[in-house]
């Protein structure tokens, strides 16, 4: 039956539907029993109201008496639901009735004695009358049947409780199809929340790689933007150092040769100072919260923000000595204050003074406590809109190709990411101030790098002896070193790549120290070359030497003694001395 | 059908359609008529007498004895008498019609109408006999039913003392419908 399965198929319960056929069954059946049973009730009285007036009229009749058979007749319409009451004779001649409006009788009597018939709502019946077994006559009665109103009353009650039945099962049944719905919806979500959880999850990873990415761009950004300074700057070292060198050759007075040497030898520190602090902001590093001290921390970032700014530009720090601690990444802090600077800079473009002020703010009121870092230049302002958008990622008011409008993005993503907060102040023309509000911390602060001992200066430096294999590839510096190394007492031979030191250490094991440059062109690299030399010849010292931050950590990682470029021939001869005392045993 | 029904029904029409005219006015023949329908409805009403009193036990031979009908005297009826006892029955008892001509053979009646002329007929003593007379009888010699015309109509008083005196009991339907009852 196809219906059926229609039925099984769609949303509404079977259970449901039976039990409403269930209870419409039952209540037509209760129903129907009920009026026949009220028919026959109804039958029996008014049959026993007939056979009461036919035993009553059975003296009238039998004696012709029309008044009397009259009287019992009238009698009978007390009743109210009689409509009709006839009394015939044994002839079929009517004797005596009554007739409601509206009603009819038969003028003679019908066939039958006894009969009981429903028509049409009314009730007619017929009952002989027999007195002593001779048979007088017939009575016909017509009663009305329960008036309408009166069985609907009867059956309201049941109706309302089937019709309430049925709704109560009709809205279990909505009910359910509803729930079953809601089930197959929620099933459908949680898969959708699945999907996009595990796209969500993709896209956090994707996020990630960005975000690194982003991080190490700004860098280079700012780098980018320092490099104007920094050219400058070098610039100026290297006139300091070739100007140093010329007028050495120029003179014979030991006098001015040392005040020469001196000044070119600053230079040279100076810029090597430089690149270090370079490299060291450069470097890749994932974001590492340390403690730090604010004031020691920005004051050796003052060379940094100068070289940043232009040199119409004042840079005025006010920070007091007991200036709390914060935890925080020092890389994303640099970048911070040197994202600030350059907007500072950008801000000032004739010129200006910024200052970095940093105050301790005790908590108020069981508030925490605060260090506030104000940044303020005193340059062009901006608007209350342009200030109310300025830490959103992309938006920039500079020309295109001048800026990314990541920086001050950089600069709020480190507070926060650091628990602080940060607001800009700022009116056209009347400058900008950045509050930059960080948690304190009350750890202790690293343990600073082991000073090392200051080097020994001048002609002190001790000679020495031995025969070193230099593994070198740029000529200039195998010469310059060739020449520091002779000067210090030791003999060498140089070579150009690992490769080269290999063959030359093969033939000849008797070197008393390998000093190799890192980064170096060939297959293997000085790294791989110490490490072989370590493998075949245990008892040969290595000393490396780079000027590449990496590879510099790379070589403390493998245990082998660096000695970073550029350096003096002290640092040379200390560091050679210190690797030989240690191979040496 | 019965053949007595025939001439029952075409009375019956007469005495209700036609209402019975003063009979001191009329001529002969209709008075003939007129006395011949009279006696009609009374030959009829004493064979409903039969289903409307009850008669001791001892009144019948046997249960299927017949509740008899006797007629002392002058018979008026004609024939209607015979006629309306045709297939009738009371108390589950047929009916008979007898003309006694004695005082004896009077005794077994269970129905005497006392005719012109029948007093002598009337048994003596207590016995289970219902008397009708007819309104020609002696105030003194009227039985436990007797005849009446009122309001041309024919009706009847009832010495209720005298029927039951003789053992007899008349039902209350037939009381309602008498012009007198005596000693109720």
């Amino acid at each position: 039956m196809p219906w059926l399965a229609r039925l099984r198929y769609s949303r509404f319960p079977i259970v449901a539907l039976v039990s409403l056929l269930v209870l419409l069954v039952a209540g037509v059946t209760i129903a129907v029993l009920n009026e026949r049973s009220l028919k026959e009730q109804t039958a029996r009285e008014a049959g026993a109201q007939a056979d009461l007036l036919a035993s009553a009229v059975s003296g009238a009749l039998a004696f012709d008496d029309a008044e009397a058979a009259q009287d019992y007749v009238d009698a009978v319409q007390v009743n109210p639901s009689v409509l009709t009451a006839a009394v015939y004779d044994e002839n079929g001649r009517l004797l005596a009735s009554f007739i409601r409006d509206g009603e009819t009788i038969f003028h003679e009597a019908a066939p039958d004695d006894r009969a009981t018939l429903f028509d049409n709502g009314r009730l007619l019946v017929a009952r002989p009358v027999e007195e002593a077994g001779q048979r007088l006559g017939v009575v016909h009665l017509k009663l009305l049947e329960t008036p309408r109103a009166q069985r609907f009353g009867r059956y309201a009650g049941l109706l309302v409780v089937l019709a309430l039945a049925a709704l109560v099962v009709l809205v279990l049944a909505v009910a359910q199809g509803a729930l079953r719905r809601a089930n197959r919806q929620l099933a459908d979500r949680a898969a959708e929340l699945v999907r996009a959880n595990s796209l969500l999850q993709q896209q956090m990873l994707e996020r990630e790689k960005a975000e690194e990415a982003l991080r190490q761009s700004q860098k280079m950004e700012a780098i980018g933007r320092l490099t104007g300074g920094i050219a400058h700057d070098f610039n100026n070292l290297l006139m300091v150092a070739s100007s140093g060198i010329d007028l050495l050759d120029r003179t014979d007075d030991p006098k001015r040769r040392r005040a020469l040497s001196a000044g070119v030898r600053q230079a040279v520190e100076r810029g090597a100072a430089l690149t270090r602090q370079l490299l060291a902001f450069a470097r890749r590093s994932p974001l590492r919260a340390e403690v730090l001290d604010l004031r020691g921390h920005i004051e050796g970032l003052r060379f940094l923000l100068e070289r940043s700014l232009r040199e119409d530009i004042e840079v005025v720090l006010d920070l007091p000595e007991d200036l709390w601690r914060i935890e925080a990444d020092r890389g994303e802090l640099e970048l911070a204050l040197l994202n600030l600077a350059v907007n500072a800079r950008d801000a000032m473009p004739q010129g200006g003074r910024l200052s970095v002020v940093g105050r301790n703010q005790p908590g108020e009121g069981g508030g925490p406590d605060r260090v506030f870092l104000r940044i303020t230049d005193t340059g062009v302002g901006m608007s209350e809109a342009v200030a109310s958008r300025v830490f959103e990622p992309f938006f920039t008011t500079k020309e295109v190709g001048r800026g990314t409008g990541l920086g001050l993005s950089q600069v709020y993503g480190f507070v926060r990411s650091s628990g602080g907060d940060v607001s800009v102040d700022s009116r056209e023309g009347a400058g900008t101030t950045f509050t930059l509000c960080l948690p304190p911390t009350e750890k202790a602060p690293p343990e600073p790098e082991a000073a090392r001992p200051a080097p020994v200066r001048g002609p002190g430096a001790r000679a020495s002896s031995g025969r070193l294999l230099l593994v070198e590839d740029d000529d200039a510096v195998a010469a310059g070193v060739g020449h520091m190394l002779g000067d210090l007492g030791y003999s060498h031979v140089r070579v150009a790549n690992a490769a080269e030191a290999l063959a030359v250490l093969e033939k000849d094991p008797g070197f008393d120290l390998v000093f190799s440059d890192m980064v170096m062109p060939g297959e293997m690299d000085g790294l791989g070359l110490a490490q072989e030399v370590r493998r075949r010849l245990p008892e040969t010292p290595v000393l490396l030497t780079t000027g590449f931050s990496e590879a510099a950590s790379a070589a403390t990682g493998e245990a082998f003694r660096l000695l970073p470029k550029p350096y003096g021939i002290e640092s040379l001869s200390e560091a050679l001395n210190a690797t030989l005392s240690e191979g040496a045993p | 059908m019965v053949p007595g029904r025939g001439a029952l029904r075409l009375m019956a029409a007469l005495l209700w359609s036609v209402p019975l005219p003063c009979l001191a006015m009329e001529t002969p023949q209709v008075l003939t008529r007129q006395t011949s329908l009279e006696y009609s409805v009374k030959a009829n009403y004493l064979v409903r007498f039969a289903a409307f009193a009850d008669w001791p036990p001892r009144a019948f031979a046997s249960n299927q004895s017949p509740v008899v009908i006797c007629v002392a005297g002058r018979d008026p009826f004609r024939g209607a008498l015979d006629r309306a006892v045709q297939a009738q029955t009371a108390h589950g008892r047929p009916l008979a019609v007898r003309r006694p001509g004695t005082r004896e053979a009077a005794a077994g009646c269970h129905i005497l109408y006392v005719g012109q002329g029948g007093g002598g007929l009337v048994p003596e003593g207590q016995r289970a006999t219902l008397l009708v007379t007819d309104s020609a009888a002696p105030p003194a010699e009227r039985g436990m039913i007797h005849f009446a015309i009122s309001e041309n109509r024919v009706r009847f008083h009832i010495d209720l003392q005298q029927a039951s005196r003789a053992g007899l009991s008349i039902s209350s339907r037939l009381l309602n419908l008498a012009l007198s009852v005596r000693g109720g």
